[in-house]
């Protein structure tokens, strides 16, 4: 059960600045650096500082991923038959969903030595890959996949060790339209944020 | 003594044979039916979606370079890892009752074990034990990084396993790692199998072992003659150390597959489908 283990480090971005680089890897690196920035501040140690340090790591993160594009790609093919309200709802479960769990691991989560293995870049597509080194594990390769939205590259998806965030979902979220309902999807979604 | 060592070696090659038999027989099954598959008419029945014209994924491509189309209104990407490389799961409901057995046997049996054992034994013994395990397990991966052939991968492991086994207290430490950074080549025969052309077959989850595959499946039963465990002569001190093994694993993970169940909607489809990509990605990725 690597998966979990792996999903746990979605959030932790590089440390080590890289030679060359383009784009997509500066704008993430941009992203890390304001993440640790907000950790390691100690004014914002404390613990009744705690809610204000979350929403400074939420807003960093939120301007670096695009969870539209994250929620629309699991959906896959149901997002099209889906009303606007709908997707707007349905983006904002999908988004708690994973804040609810990474958060506490962002937070309690003790930052090592994190490598720039290389990115591609295809028209308006493009991949950074990384290695993350932590104490007990061996290093763990993530690729962080992001699209370009005017002058900005946001994620959209990342694989842990080949495992695509958004594949899972799309196989999962599929499977339980298929064979219920989208509505029955919705009522489980609720169901996981408000009692996890 | 000689009589006695040859005959636990034949029953254990016969309980292999017979292991290897039934396995070959499974996979026959989907093979005989391909031209009336029960299983994929379910899936018909149950997705009209599948049936209509061209994978979404094959339209995605076409229109990737139309940027005057809004974007919300381009079809959904598929990526390389689509629907077309779901693996197939004929098995279904009898893998889900094994999840099941495993789901309940990790909250039950092995998560209680593994946290009394916690707190027996501090983070970096038992951080150690996992060590020693992983190095007494290096013919596994060196034959393998030789069986795909990946030589200096085999070269890194023997280096490993003769800085480890005594600098490192026979492998209790990992001075290969910390000092001189050579990383553990993680090589199974379930991946040189993949690597050889062959493909996972079908999704299978096995009580106590778990996820697997048939190509993986076989791999394991390989990877047994390359563990020195399995010469172990007495049965309960082999199975004791694999159980001890298992714990001591379990105990430097709990709270993993605690939070794993949290963010999935489906923890049976979540953990077939990373199994899935996990091997293919280690099977793509090797050095």
């Amino acid at each position: 059960m690597t998966l979990i283990r792996l999903l746990i480090v979605f959030l932790l971005f590089g440390i080590e600045t890289p030679l060359f680089s383009g784009e997509p890897q500066d704008q993430l690196q941009k992203t890390t650096d304001r993440v640790l920035a907000i950790l390691s501040d100690p004014t914002l140690k404390s613990s009744e500082k705690a809610k204000e340090r979350r929403e400074l790591i939420l807003k960093a993160i939120d301007e670096r991923f695009d969870w539209e594009e994250m929620a629309r790609r699991s959906l896959a093919r149901h997002w099209s038959q889906r009303t606007p309200e709908e997707k707007k709802e349905f983006v904002i479960l999908f988004k708690e969903l994973l804040m609810q769990v990474y958060m506490d691991k962002v937070e309690g989560y003790s930052w090592n030595k994190i490598q720039y293995e290389g990115e591609t870049i295809e028209g308006s597509y493009g991949t950074v890959k990384v290695r993350i080194f932590t104490p007990k594990e061996q290093p763990i390769r993530v690729e962080y996949r992001l699209t370009k939205k005017g002058s900005t590259w946001l994620v959209y998806d990342f694989l842990i060790e080949g495992v695509s965030l958004v594949n899972n979902y799309r196989t999962q979220f599929n499977e339980i339209i298929v064979k219920s309902s989208y509505e029955e999807l919705i009522k489980r979604l609720k169901t996981k944020i408000s009692r996890p | 003594m000689v009589l006695s060592k040859g005959s636990g070696v034949m029953r254990r090659f016969s309980f292999l044979f017979y292991l290897i038999l039934g396995l070959g027989i499974i996979s026959l099954i989907p093979i005989q039916g391909n031209a009336e598959p029960s299983w994929v008419l379910d899936i018909e029945e149950f997705s009209p979606v599948l049936k209509d014209g061209p994978k979404p994924d094959r339209m995605a491509r076409l229109e990737v370079g139309v940027e005057e189309i809004e974007e919300s209104e381009l079809p959904v990407l598929e990526e390389q890892e689509g629907f077309d490389e779901r693996i197939r799961d004929p098995f279904e409901p009898l893998n889900r009752i094994f999840f099941h057995v495993n789901d309940r046997l990790y909250f039950w049996v092995l998560k209680p074990v593994a946290t009394g054992y916690q707190k027996v034994l501090s983070e970096e013994v038992r951080k150690g034990v996992s060590n020693f395990f992983s190095n007494l397990a290096t013919p596994i991966r060196l034959v393998n990084c030789i069986l795909q052939a990946n030589f200096k991968g085999a070269g890194l492991e023997t280096l490993r396993f003769l800085i480890n086994t005594p600098l490192g207290l026979f492998g209790f430490l990992d001075p290969a790692q910390k000092e001189f950074g050579i990383e553990k080549r993680e090589e199974d025969l379930g991946q040189t199998l993949g690597v050889w052309g062959l493909g996972p077959a079908f999704y299978l989850e096995w009580p106590i072992l778990g996820p697997s595959n048939l190509r993986d499946t076989l791999g394991f039963v390989g990877d047994l003659f390359l563990d020195p465990i399995t010469y172990i002569p007495s049965p309960p001190l082999r199975i004791g150390l694999k159980t001890y093994d298992k714990v001591n694993e379990t105990s430097l993970r709990i709270g993993e597959y605690e939070d794993f169940k949290k963010v999935v909607l489906d923890p049976y489809i979540a953990k077939r489908e990373a199994y899935h990509q996990n091997r293919k990605y280690k099977i793509k990725e090797r050095k």
